[in-house]
């Protein structure tokens, strides 16, 4: 098992916690009892979280523990064996209160040195709960719906696409086929038009859905009751619905007589059957409203062609989603044999909801907690380092106390104890920052991620938190106590208990476990400032790319006829010319349009298309473009250009011959070095050529990272639907938003009852897409920013210590001629010798982060050398900065002053 | 090693590890889990603190490595410990400690014969 053992290497390099003797006299024997414990663990359906968690528990407490033990052992050797065990009970407590009161006062003493790690420590611990509390929410926090591991995604395939979504009938063939289901559902959003009751038309978010949704999810109605079987079959319908908790509070105050009542919703009258609770939430969005699915109204929207309903299905217990998976497929197979024309090459998969919910969310998040824990890391040391000063300062307080009779392991556990109780004080404070970064978290989340009930400090949030500061302190204060015990014993031991013993402790920069501090806080920094500096490039990239249309200046909303009152096209075509004529006519708009799809609005559609005179593509393989139906005046109203031929015009009527409008891209893929006009593409399964009339240029339409993709465009009157988006164009520089009301009025003086919504300008649209990059961005970037502070107030806390500890060996180099310059360069040289080795170490490190991020990426390589090769740069600027000021201290020793001081 | 009395009294981890291995020796997991058997799971070891104890009650005498069994195949021979007759007396005298402690407990009428206090 592939699993077990990594996680048995995992172990081995965890075992490097413990001292040396102990590891290899036991280290063997504790990785074939965590493989013991693993595959007993994971055979009887633990998850490795736990057990994780529980090896780690052990090994924090008893690493310490062996350590302690080891620096005991070495003290008191010789004496009988048995004093090694516990000391007897009551002492322990006491002595750590001792410890604690002790600590309290040392700390106070020094304030600016407690500030500095009480702060350095808030703001690790604080941004690392933060980013946890997301990291929580979305990876780890168990999904709203009761036993919510068996629910699934289940989704059709085809050649080009993993994640397809089902036509009501082949649904129906699954539900049949695929006994692993206990329940199959499967919903369709769609906004619904609410009138009557004498308010303004409104839209409410409104789902069709199957009966089977509910326990599927398994919720239940707070009020009433959900959906009877029948209710969504398609010969038995019932014009039924079942509001959401927020329907029912805005809508009818929460009254309790909202049962039974009815609403006039798509202009037919529905009864209420049931409310859901507060706080329902499905895979697929909160809707205001469910209505059975058979309601659907788009036109076919029930036959097998339209496939635009998404499945949501609960295993049985026991039963895995590839036995779904398989079932489903079978179904698919002999669907492809029956209807080959739609279904040949069409399978189905099925997913973990929670793989669906959070997608390409889950590498981002990771990275973003990665890099949090680095910060945090870095804070550490850098707190590990200022101990490390304050001990050797304190070297002569610990050798009075060794010599009075503290053993070492006490004057070790005196010293852990003052850096917990700063890891206290700095969690604390943290937790504080993270209430903060929380709420500002919540406030910029994107709403694409999937975060059901919101981010909150919630209990393990605060646990985690907990964790943290306890490991933090241990981390940092267990090197400088150990260091300490050590020396201060070694100071005890020598007749002389001065300076000399003192010194052996405190070795150059270069050497030592100071100078492996800042070797490792500078590589750390490298590995988070290379991924924030692709990002940043990245971003800059996509804010550079032309969408192939001018944002500025438009603005947009949306729009669907009822279908009950707009049955015949030329109903549907009337409105639409009466509308777009009444808008512009509005004082301050330039130009007017209709669209199905605005660019980045998220709405799209799209068809496999045929050329005319070309043979017929293998099933499943014929060609796919993006399609757009629009007014004319379209491509002016949002700026794309026309390359050639001519715009859609009146003419272009629901009898006049079918005309098409092709982007550059698909006329250079299908013509290339021709014209395109006059030629004839035709949708598969269509009925009519179209003849190609205009060329337009690019645009993009999803997000600024697209491939440009083949686009077509048709015209309103010839393909009438009942959903629309409106594109306005406004006169001068007038903010678009300020025109809403009055083109809405525009479209209320056609039809009184017709909500319209969604009023938003074009740019506001584009700015959506781009906020989970910016989000990220941001964010890695503030913690490389972090992280390269604290690596340079690092690397000058050491370098200021180390000249400080040389004055004389500087002082007596002085007085035999060396000159002050050549001081500095010897400084300056020592403190790039370790920047550099910690330059080399860090590229390797981003090198190997880097590729994590290649996805996330956009006009920028993961290598890019720019990067790569500016990072160490700015690190050697830091560097030699926080080196000069100590170095220049150096160069101006007064020779007789320094040999004075000893 | 003079007078086991002096180790007493036994931490609960090591009263345990000394009962495992007084019907017979064990390597490391096996003494784990049946101290975890013996006791429902209210004692249960990680690898640190099992071996951080097994390392002391070495050095004390309590236990012995065995030699390694036949049966184990030679890639994954684990190390075996044995209890000592150290140990033994150890336990012996443990358990009547505790043995006089409950019956002081029952004399006093705090307990009642196999039921909780």
């Amino acid at each position: 098992m592939p699993d077990a053992a990594a996680a048995a290497r995992a172990f081995r390099a965890l075992l490097r916690a413990y001292p040396r003797a102990f590891r290899e006299r036991h280290g063997r024997e504790m990785e074939l009892f965590f493989r013991d414990r693993w595959a007993e663990g994971r055979g009887a359906g633990r998850g490795r979280l736990a057990i994780w968690g529980e090896t780690l528990l052990d090994l924090a407490a008893s690493a310490p523990r062996e350590h302690l033990r080891a620096v005991v052992g070495r003290r008191r050797r010789g004496r009988p064996p048995h004093d090694q065990h516990t000391p007897p009970s009551g002492e322990p407590m006491q002595t750590l209160l001792q410890d604690a009161r002790y600590a309290a006062r040392t700390l106070a003493r020094r304030p600016g040195f407690a500030a500095a790690a009480v702060l350095t420590l808030a703001l690790g611990i604080g941004a690392t709960t933060a980013v946890f509390s997301v990291v929580h929410a979305v990876l780890l926090r168990p999904l709203p719906w009761r036993d919510a591991d068996r629910v699934v995604a289940a989704f059709a395939t085809t050649p080009r696409s993993q994640s397809e979504a089902v036509s009501w009938p082949e649904y129906q063939d699954w539900v049949r086929g695929a006994p692993s289901f206990a329940g199959l559902a499967i919903v369709r959003g769609q906004s619904v038009n609410l009138t009557g009751g004498g308010a303004p038309p409104d839209r409410l978010v409104g789902s069709f859905a199957t009966a089977s949704l509910f326990p599927v999810l398994g919720a239940e109605a707070a009020l009433g009751r959900t959906f009877a079987p029948a209710e969504t079959e398609e010969a038995t319908a019932q014009p039924v619905a079942v509001a959401s908790h927020g329907l029912w509070q805005e809508r009818f105050g929460g009254d309790s007589s909202i049962l039974g009542r009815t609403l006039t919703l798509n202009g037919r009258t529905v009864t209420i059957v049931g409310v859901m609770p507060r706080g329902f939430e499905t895979p697929y969005g909160t809707p205001d409203v469910w209505l059975p699915l058979p309601f659907y109204p788009n036109t076919n929207g029930l036959s097998r062609q339209h496939a635009s309903m998404l499945a949501i299905g609960r295993l049985r217990p026991g039963a895995t989603p590839e036995q779904a998976r398989a079932e489903l497929q079978a179904v698919e197979r002999r669907l492809a044999a029956e209807y080959p024309e739609l279904n040949a090459g069409r399978g189905a998969r099925v997913v973990a909801m929670r793989e669906v919910l959070v997608g390409d969310a889950r590498p981002v998040l990771l990275t973003l907690f990665a890099a949090v824990l680095v910060v945090l890391l870095i804070a550490c040391t850098n707190v590990a380092n200022l101990q490390l000063v304050r001990a050797a300062a304190r070297r002569r307080e610990i050798s009075v106390r060794a010599a009075l009779g503290a053993s070492a392991s006490r004057i070790a556990r005196q010293l852990l104890t003052e850096s917990l109780l700063l890891a206290a004080a700095g969690g604390a404070l943290g937790l504080l920052l993270a209430h903060w970064g929380v709420a500002a978290l919540g406030a910029v989340i994107p709403a694409s991620l999937p975060v059901f009930g919101g981010i909150s400090l919630e209990p393990a949030v605060l646990g985690f938190a907990v964790a943290i500061t306890l490991g933090t302190g241990l981390l940092f204060g267990l090197v400088p106590a150990l260091h300490a015990a050590r020396a201060g014993l070694g100071a005890a031991l020598a007749t002389r208990g001065g300076t000399g013993a003192a010194r052996g402790g405190v070795r150059g920069v270069r050497g030592g476990v100071r100078g492996a501090f800042v070797v490792a806080q500078v590589a750390l920094s490298i590995v988070l400032l290379v991924p924030a500096g692709l990002l940043i490039r990245s971003l800059l990239e996509l804010q550079r790319v032309r969408p192939g249309f001018d944002p500025r200046g438009v603005l947009t909303m949306e729009y669907r006829l009822p279908v009950a009152k707009y049955r015949e096209p030329a109903q549907i075509v009337a409105f639409m010319t009466q509308a777009i004529a009444r808008i512009r006519e509005v004082p301050g708009v330039r130009s007017a349009a209709l669209a199905r799809a605005i660019p980045f609005s998220g709405n799209s559609d799209g068809f496999a298309y045929l050329v005319e005179g070309r043979p017929a593509p293998a099933p499943g393989t014929t060609p796919l473009l993006q399609l757009n139906t629009v007014s004319d005046g379209y491509f002016r109203t949002l700026g794309i250009p026309l390359l050639g031929g001519r715009d859609f015009t009146a003419r272009d009527a629901a009898e006049a011959p079918p005309v098409i409008i092709v982007n550059r891209t698909f006329a250079e893929r299908e013509w290339p070095g021709e014209s395109p006009l006059g030629r004839r593409v035709m949708a598969l399964g269509g009925r009519e050529w179209m003849t190609v009339v205009g060329v337009v240029g690019d645009a993009r339409h999803f997000t600024l990272a697209d491939v440009p993709a083949a686009q077509a465009y048709l015209p309103y009157a010839q393909n009438p639907a009942v959903f629309s988006s409106v594109a306005v164009r406004v006169e001068g520089s007038a903010a678009p938003e300020s025109l809403g009301p009055a083109v809405r009025a525009a479209i209320w003086s056609v039809d009184r009852d017709q909500p319209v919504w969604k009023l938003r300008s074009l740019e506001t649209l584009m700015g959506g897409s781009l906020v989970a990059q910016r989000l990220t961005t941001r964010l890695l970037a503030g913690f490389a920013a972090a992280a390269l502070l604290l690596a340079g107030l690092g690397i000058y806390g050491v370098m200021s210590h180390a000249v400080a500890q040389r004055t004389r060996e500087v002082g007596i180099r002085m007085a035999l001629g060396a000159r002050g310059a050549q001081v500095l360069r010897q400084v300056l040289g020592e403190g790039m010798v370790l920047t550099a080795l910690a330059a080399a170490l860090g590229l390797a490190g981003a090198f190997a982060a880097t590729r994590l991020l290649s996805s996330q990426l956009y006009g920028v390589s993961a290598k890019d050398p720019a990067t790569f090769a500016t990072v160490p740069l700015i690190l050697a600027a830091v560097a030699l900065a926080a080196c000069y000021l100590p170095a220049r201290r150096a160069s101006r020793v007064d020779p007789v002053e320094a040999l004075r001081e000893e | 090693m003079a007078d086991p009395s002096e180790l007493l009294p036994l931490t609960p981890v090591v009263f345990h590890v000394l009962v495992a291995l007084a019907d017979g020796d064990r390597h490391g997991y096996a003494i784990a889990r049946e101290v975890e058997r013996v006791t429902d799971g209210e004692i249960r070891m990680g690898p640190g603190t099992l071996y951080g104890s097994i390392q002391r009650m070495e050095a004390s005498g309590l236990i012995e490595e065995s030699a390694p069994r036949a049966a184990d195949p030679a890639a994954e021979r684990r190390r075996y410990y044995r209890i000592t007759a150290f140990g033994r007396q150890a336990l012996r005298l443990e358990s009547e400690r505790l043995a006089r402690m409950v019956s002081l407990a029952r004399s006093r009428n705090l307990i009642r014969d196999g039921g909780r206090a």
